[in-house]
C-alpha cells in the first residue's frame, strides 16, 4: 500500500478484497482475500487507518453495520476471518451507510438509516462503539445516503426521497434542505467550500452552492440511464466523475469559478456553458457501474467498479493538460 | 556684340567655348574629365603622360603614320597659338572699352548738382503762394458752412410743423409705408425736443400713429387680405416699435390649433385605413385621404403666410411640421402594435410622404425629408420587428392550443397542433417577405432611400426571430425558466406540469423548421430580392445577416434536446411506476404468483400513450431488423433456446442450471448495445423508451433481495410483456436481452431462484391474456356502437 493508491472492493458474495496498485500504476495486486459473514450493501474503508473499514450488510431480512480491522497478512491468501472492531447495532430499520469522520483521525462515525442518524464514538481498543446522539428523521421521509462536509465538520448531508437535507451534528438538527428527488449519491467538493454534488437517477448531475439552494449552478447531463455515483476530484477544481447504469464512467470539467463570480458574474456562468462539459466517457465496462474513487495519493487516477465484479483503474492525465 | 551674336560662326563659338573653359573654375569640368588612363590619346586631360603617348605611338605606328601624326601635330600646335593670340587681343580689347565707359560716365555727373539746387527753389516759392490763397479764403468759407446749417435745421422744424397734417393725409390715402417712414424719420426730434418747443405737434402726429397701428392691426389679422398686405402691415408694425411678439404668438397659436385638428384627422384616416381593408370600402379611404390633403394644403397655406409674416420664424415653423411628422408616425406606431398589414401602412407611409413633400416645399429649411428619413427608419424598424413578434405569437399560439386538454389526449390533437404550427409558421413567413417585398418594390422616394437599410433589418428580423423562436420553444418546453417580461406567457405553463405531447410537437416542429422551413424561406428571400444577398456583405460586418446554417444547427440540436426531454418525461413516469412498484411490497416475504401484476398493464398503457401520441407526430421509420439478422442472432436464438429448455426441463434442478447457462450465455455473448441513437421515427422513440425502462426494472430488481416466489413473480411479469413489448419495439434483440437481464438480476438478487415450472408459467400468461382480450372488447363495443 506504500506503492501508490489501494482499497478495498466489494466482494463476490461475502468476501472482502484488499486490492493493491502496483507501484508502476499498470498492474492491480489482489493482496487478500477475507470472507466476510454477510452480504455486503456499504463499504468506507477509514480516512486514518487503512486497515480499518466499515460495512453495512444484510443478512435477506435485516440489516447490520460493523467497523472491522484487516488482520496481518503472514503470506497466506487464503479467507481469514476479518477482525471486528465493533459492532454499530443500535439500528432497527434498513441501514443505508456509514460515514467516517472526514479528515484526520477521530473517533467519530456517522451511521444512517432509513429513519435514522445516529452518531457513534468509536473506541478501537475496547473494541466498542457508543451511540453518543441519535435522531430521527421523521417517518415521511427514508433516508438513502448522505455525505460527511469537510470544510464543516458539524455538517452532514443526507439524501431522502424527494430532498437533500443537512444536519448539524452538535444539536442533531435539520438545518436545511434541497428540493431534489431520488439522489443517488451526493458528494462535496473537498477543494471548495459550499459546492455540494448530486447523481439523480433521471435527471443527470446537478451542482449546488449550499448558499443558493433554490436552483442548481451547474446541471451536466448525466449518463444516458441513470447516474448511480459521482465523485469530485481532491485535487482538479471542477473534475467530476460519475458512473452510470449505461456501462459507463463520464469524466466531466465543470468549473464553477471563484467564489466571488458565483454570487455576482452570471455571464461567465453562461459563456462556460456553451463549452462540452464531457471530457470522456469510459465506456470499457459490461455491466452498470456503481462505484467510483479517486485516488487520495495520486489524485489523477480513479477506480470504478461495475456489476460484474470488474474494477477497473484509469488515470485521467492525458485530458488534464487539455485544461 | 549682339550683331556678332547673331550669326555664331565657327570662331566666334571656338572661341567662346575657350574662353569659358579658361575662366572656369574646375578645369576638369571644361575639358570633359576622361577616367585615368582610359585612352592614352586623351591629350587634353590633365592625366596625359607624354612620355608615355610618345613611346605608345613609336611603338604602335609605322613611319607614314608618324609623319603624318607629326603633320597633324604641329598644325594642331599652330591653331592653338593663334587661338591664343586671339584671346589676348580679345581680352585687351575688352579692358580698352570698359577704360573708356568709366571715363564717360566721371565727366557727365559733374553739372547735375547745380541743376538739383535750381529746382528746390522753384518748389519752395510755389508753396509760399499757396499757403497765402488759402488763408485768404478761410473766412468767406466758415460763413458758408453757417448758413447752410441753418437751413437745413429750418426745414427739419418745417418737417415737423407738417408732420400730422401730412400723416392724416397718407391715412386717408391708405399710404401706411410713407406714413410710417416720416413717423420714424422725425421720432428723434421728438425724443429731444418733444416736452418743450413742439409739444403740439407730437400730440397730433401720435393721435395719427395710432389710428395707423390700429387700422394695421385690423390688416393683419384680416384673413381676407392677401397676405402680401398682411407681411406689410407685420413688417410696418414692427417699424412702429409696436410689440409684434405678442402677435406673432397669437397668430402660430392659430397655426397650431389648426394642426392639431390635422392630427386628429390623420388619426382618423389611419383608423379607416385600419377597418377597411375591404375593396368596397376604398371610397370611403379615398374621402379621407381627400379630406386629408385638404387640411394639409391648408395647413401649408397658413404657413406659408406665417413664414412670409413673421421672416424670422422658421425654427418655430421648422419644429412644428417635426411634430407634426412625430405625431404621424406616433400614430403609426400606435397602430402597429395591433396587426397592421404592409399594404395599410405603405398607405399611411405614403400619406406621410406626401405631407412631407408639401411641407418641404413652403419650407425647404426645415429639412423635412431628412427628418422624415430618421423618424420613418424608427418606425419601419419597428414595423419590421413587430411583423415578426406578430409571427412569433402565432408560432406558440398554436403551440399553446395543445397544453389545455392535456389530461385527455384526444386522437390527432397533436397532429393539428403540429400542422397548425407548421402552417402559421411558413405561411407566417412567406407572407411576411411578400410584405417586405412590397416595401422594398413600392417606389415611394422615402422607401427607395431606406431600402438597403430595411434589407440589413429584414435579415436580422429573420436571425431574431428564429433565436426568439428557439427560446420560445425552450421556454414552452419548461427547459428554461422564464424571465419576468414572459412571465403572462409562461404563467399558466408553470401552474400545470408541461404535456409531454407539446414536446414531441415542438421537437418535430424544429425539425420541420431545420429541414423545411428555413431552406423553404432562404429559397424564397432570393427569389424575392436579389438585393437581399447583396447587401449581405455590408451587414455582415455588423452581425446583422441572416446565417440559415447557423439557424438550421441551432434547431437541429434543439430537435435533438426535445426529443430527449420527451423521451425523458415519459421514462420518468415510467420510472414512478416501477419504483412504485419495486420499493413497496416486502419482496422478501412474496406470496407466490397467483397471476400477472397489474404493474404491467400500467406499463403497457404508458407504452400505448407514448405510441398514439408519436402516431400523430413522427413519421413511420423504415423497420428495421438488422439486431436480429446481425449479431442479434445469437441472443435470439440462445433465448429462443432457453424457452425451449423451459418447455422440456420440468425440475427445478434443471431450472437452476439453465439459470447458470444464462450466465455463462451472457460472458461469451456479443455486448448488446442498448442504448444507440434516437431518431425521428415513431419506432425508434417507442423504442428507446422500452429499453430505458426495462433498463429502469432492472436496476431496481437489483436493489432487491427476493425469495423465490418474488422471483417467480418477476419471472412470470417479464415472460407477459415479452410478446407486447416485441410487437412495440423494433430491436428486438435488444429487447429479448434486457427482458433476459432483468431475469438474470432477478435470480442475482434471490435466496432460491427456482423458476416458474412452464406450464404454470404458461397457464397465468394465456389467463391474463385472455383477460386483457375481454377487457379490450368490453371497452371497444360500447364506443363503436
Amino acid at each position: 500500500m506504500q506503492a501508490g493508491s489501494s482499497g478495498v472492493g466489494y466482494g463476490l458474495k461475502y468476501q472482502v478484497h484488499l486490492i493493491r496498485l502496483s507501484a508502476d500504476g499498470t498492474e492491480l495486486i489482489c493482496e487478500g482475500l477475507f470472507s466476510h459473514p454477510n452480504e455486503i450493501w456499504d463499504l468506507r474503508s477509514c480516512p486514518f487507518d487503512q486497515r480499518i473499514f466499515t460495512t453495512v450488510y444484510s443478512t435477506g431480512e435485516s440489516y447490520g453495520a460493523a467497523v472491522w480491522q484487516i488482520p496481518e497478512l503472514y503470506g497466506q491468501l487464503n479467507s481469514p476471518q476479518l477482525e471486528r472492531v465493533a459492532l454499530l447495532d443500535a439500528h432497527v430499520s434498513k441501514i443505508k451507510c456509514v460515514l467516517w469522520w472526514p479528515s484526520g483521525r477521530n473517533d467519530k462515525l456517522v451511521s444512517i438509516d432509513e429513519e435514522n442518524l445516529f452518531l457513534w464514538s468509536l473506541d478501537s481498543s475496547k473494541k466498542a462503539a457508543q451511540v453518543q446522539s441519535k435522531e430521527s428523521a421523521g417517518t415521511m421521509h427514508y433516508l438513502s445516503g448522505g455525505a460527511w462536509d469537510p470544510h464543516d465538520v458539524n455538517s452532514i448531508a443526507a439524501t431522502c426521497e424527494s430532498s437533500v437535507q443537512f444536519w448539524d451534528l452538535r444539536t442533531m438538527t435539520k438545518t436545511s434542505s434541497i428540493d431534489v428527488s431520488h439522489v443517488r449519491t451526493i458528494d462535496y467538493d473537498t477543494k471548495k467550500d459550499h459546492i455540494l454534488v448530486t447523481a439523480e437517477d433521471e435527471t443527470g448531475i446537478h451542482i449546488w452552492d449550499l448558499r443558493k439552494t433554490k436552483v442548481p449552478i451547474r446541471e451536466l447531463p448525466g449518463h444516458t440511464h441513470w447516474t448511480w455515483a459521482v465523485a469530485c476530484n481532491p485535487e482538479y477544481d471542477g473534475l467530476i466523475l460519475s458512473g452510470g447504469t449505461d456501462s459507463a464512467v463520464n469524466l466531466w470539467l465543470a468549473p464553477t469559478g471563484s467564489r466571488d463570480e458565483i454570487t455576482s458574474d452570471s455571464g461567465q456562468n453562461s459563456l462556460s456553458l456553451k463549452v462540452d462539459p464531457l471530457v470522456n466517457s469510459y465506456t470499457d465496462y459490461e455491466d452498470s457501474v456503481y462505484g467510483l474513487a479517486w485516488s487520495s495519493r495520486e489524485p489523477w487516477i480513479f477506480a470504478s467498479l461495475s456489476y460484474d465484479g470488474r474494477v477497473v483503474v484509469e488515470s485521467v492525465k492525458p485530458y488534464l493538460s487539455r485544461k | 556684340m549682339a550683331i556678332e551674336d547673331a550669326p555664331l560662326d565657327d570662331k566666334a563659338k571656338r572661341m567662346r567655348d575657350l574662353l569659358s573653359s579658361f575662366y572656369a573654375p574646375d578645369p576638369s569640368v571644361a575639358g570633359g574629365s576622361l577616367p585615368k588612363g582610359a585612352s592614352l590619346d586623351a591629350i587634353n586631360t590633365d592625366s596625359f603622360d607624354a612620355d608615355q603617348y610618345m613611346n605608345l605611338l613609336v611603338q604602335r605606328a609605322n613611319l607614314e603614320g608618324l609623319l603624318q601624326k607629326h603633320v597633324e601635330m604641329a598644325a594642331e600646335i599652330k591653331n592653338l597659338d593663334t587661338d591664343l593670340q586671339m584671346l589676348v587681343y580679345e581680352n585687351y580689347n575688352k579692358f580698352i572699352s570698359a577704360t573708356d565707359a568709366i571715363k564717360r560716365m566721371k565727366s557727365n555727373i559733374v553739372g547735375m548738382e547745380a541743376n538739383m539746387e535750381q529746382l528746390l527753389d522753384k518748389i519752395m516759392s510755389v508753396q509760399s503762394r499757396s499757403d497765402g490763397v488759402n488763408n485768404s479764403l478761410f473766412g468767406k468759407r466758415e460763413h458758408i458752412e453757417k448758413l447752410h446749417r441753418t437751413r437745413n435745421l429750418l426745414r427739419k422744424v418745417q418737417f415737423i410743423y407738417d408732420l400730422p397734417a401730412r400723416l392724416g393725409k397718407c391715412i386717408k390715402a391708405e399710404a401706411y409705408a410713407d406714413a410710417v417712414r416720416f413717423y420714424t424719420g422725425a421720432m428723434p426730434i421728438f425724443k429731444a425736443y418733444g416736452e418743450s418747443s413742439f409739444q403740439d405737434c407730437k400730440r397730433a402726429s401720435e393721435e395719427a400713429v395710432m389710428t395707423i397701428t390700429k387700422n394695421l392691426q385690423g390688416k393683419l389679422f384680416s384673413d381676407s387680405e392677401s397676405i402680401q398686405t398682411r407681411a406689410e402691415a407685420a413688417v410696418l408694425l414692427k417699424q412702429l416699435d409696436f410689440p409684434v411678439d405678442g402677435l406673432k404668438v397669437r397668430l402660430f397659436e392659430k397655426l397650431e390649433q389648426s394642426l392639431g385638428g390635422l392630427q386628429v384627422k390623420i388619426g382618423d384616416v389611419a383608423d379607416a385605413l385600419e377597418e377597411s381593408n375591404d375593396e368596397q370600402e376604398n371610397d370611403l379611404q379615398l374621402g379621407f385621404a381627400v379630406a386629408h390633403d385638404a387640411s394639409v394644403h391648408e395647413f401649408v397655406e397658413t404657413v406659408r403666410a406665417y413664414r412670409v409674416i413673421f421672416p424670422d420664424s422658421e425654427s418655430q415653423l421648422i419644429k412644428l411640421s417635426e411634430d407634426l411628422i412625430t405625431k404621424h408616425f406616433l400614430i403609426t406606431e400606435q397602430h402597429m402594435k395591433k396587426r397592421v398589414s404592409t399594404a395599410t401602412f405603405l398607405r399611411v407611409l405614403r400619406i406621410i410622404w406626401d405631407d412631407v413633400l408639401l411641407i418641404d416645399h413652403v419650407l425647404p429649411e426645415a429639412l423635412l425629408h431628412d427628418y422624415c428619413f430618421k423618424v420613418s427608419q424608427s418606425a419601419i424598424k419597428q414595423y419590421v420587428s413587430s411583423m415578426f413578434s406578430h409571427l412569433l405569437d402565432d408560432v406558440s399560439g398554436a403551440m399553446m392550443k395543445v397544453h389545455p386538454q392535456q389530461n385527455n389526449v384526444a386522437e390527432e390533437q397533436l397532429q393539428v397542433a403540429l400542422e397548425a404550427g407548421k402552417n402559421s409558421l411558413l405561411k407566417g413567413s412567406m407572407d411576411l417577405l411578400l410584405g417586405f417585398r412590397q416595401l422594398l418594390e413600392d417606389n415611394l422616394d422615402l422607401l427607395v432611400k431606406l431600402r438597403e437599410l430595411i434589407t440589413d433589418w429584414v435579415q436580422a428580423g429573420f436571425q431574431q426571430f428564429f433565436e426568439a423562436l428557439d427560446t420560445r420553444f425552450l421556454l414552452l418546453s419548461g427547459r428554461i425558466k422564464s424571465s419576468p417580461q414572459d412571465q403572462s406567457l409562461s404563467e399558466g405553463l408553470q401552474s400545470e406540469k408541461i404535456s409531454s405531447g407539446l414536446v414531441l410537437v415542438l421537437a418535430q416542429l424544429c425539425v420541420f423548421v431545420e429541414q423545411t422551413a428555413i431552406p423553404r424561406i432562404t429559397e424564397a428571400r432570393t427569389e424575392i430580392a436579389a438585393s437581399f444577398s447583396s447587401s449581405g456583405a455590408r451587414g455582415y460586418e455588423h452581425g446583422l445577416v441572416f446565417h440559415p446554417t447557423e439557424i438550421s444547427r441551432v434547431f437541429q440540436s434543439a430537435s435533438e434536446k426535445f426529443l430527449h426531454q420527451y423521451i425523458n418525461m415519459r421514462t420518468h413516469r415510467i420510472s414512478v411506476l416501477l419504483r412504485k412498484r419495486f420499493t413497496t411490497p416486502n419482496w422478501i416475504k412474496h406470496k407466490e404468483p397467483r397471476e400477472v401484476h397489474m404493474f404491467v398493464d400500467l406499463f403497457l398503457q404508458e407504452l400505448e400513450a407514448v405510441g398514439s401520441e408519436v402516431k400523430q407526430i413522427l413519421s413511420q421509420g423504415v423497420r428495421k431488423h438488422r439486431r436480429s439478422e446481425s449479431n442479434g442472432s445469437t441472443t435470439s436464438s440462445l433465448s429462443n433456446s432457453l424457452r425451449d429448455d423451459k418447455l422440456r426441463r420440468s425440475n427445478t434442478q434443471r431450472a437452476r442450471s439453465q439459470l447458470l447457462e444464462t450466465h455463462l450465455a451472457k460472458l461469451f455473448k456479443q455486448k448488446v448495445e442498448i442504448f444507440t441513437k434516437v431518431e425521428f421515427t415513431r419506432e425508434s422513440v417507442v423504442t428507446t423508451i422500452i429499453k430505458l425502462g426495462l433498463k429502469s426494472l432492472q436496476e431496481f430488481v437489483r436493489l432487491q433481495t427476493l425469495n423465490r416466489s418474488g422471483f417467480q413473480q418477476i419471472q412470470l411479469d417479464i415472460q407477459f410483456l415479452r410478446t407486447p413489448l416485441k410487437e412495440l419495439a423494433e430491436d428486438e434483440a435488444a429487447i429479448d436481452f434486457l427482458l433476459d437481464e432483468v431475469i438474470v438480476g432477478a435470480s442475482d438478487r434471490c435466496l432460491d431462484p427456482t423458476p416458474l415450472e412452464p406450464p404454470i408459467l404458461d397457464k397465468l400468461i394465456h389467463a391474463k391474456t385472455a383477460e386483457t382480450k375481454e377487457q379490450n372488447s368490453s371497452v371497444a363495443s360500447p364506443t363503436s356502437q
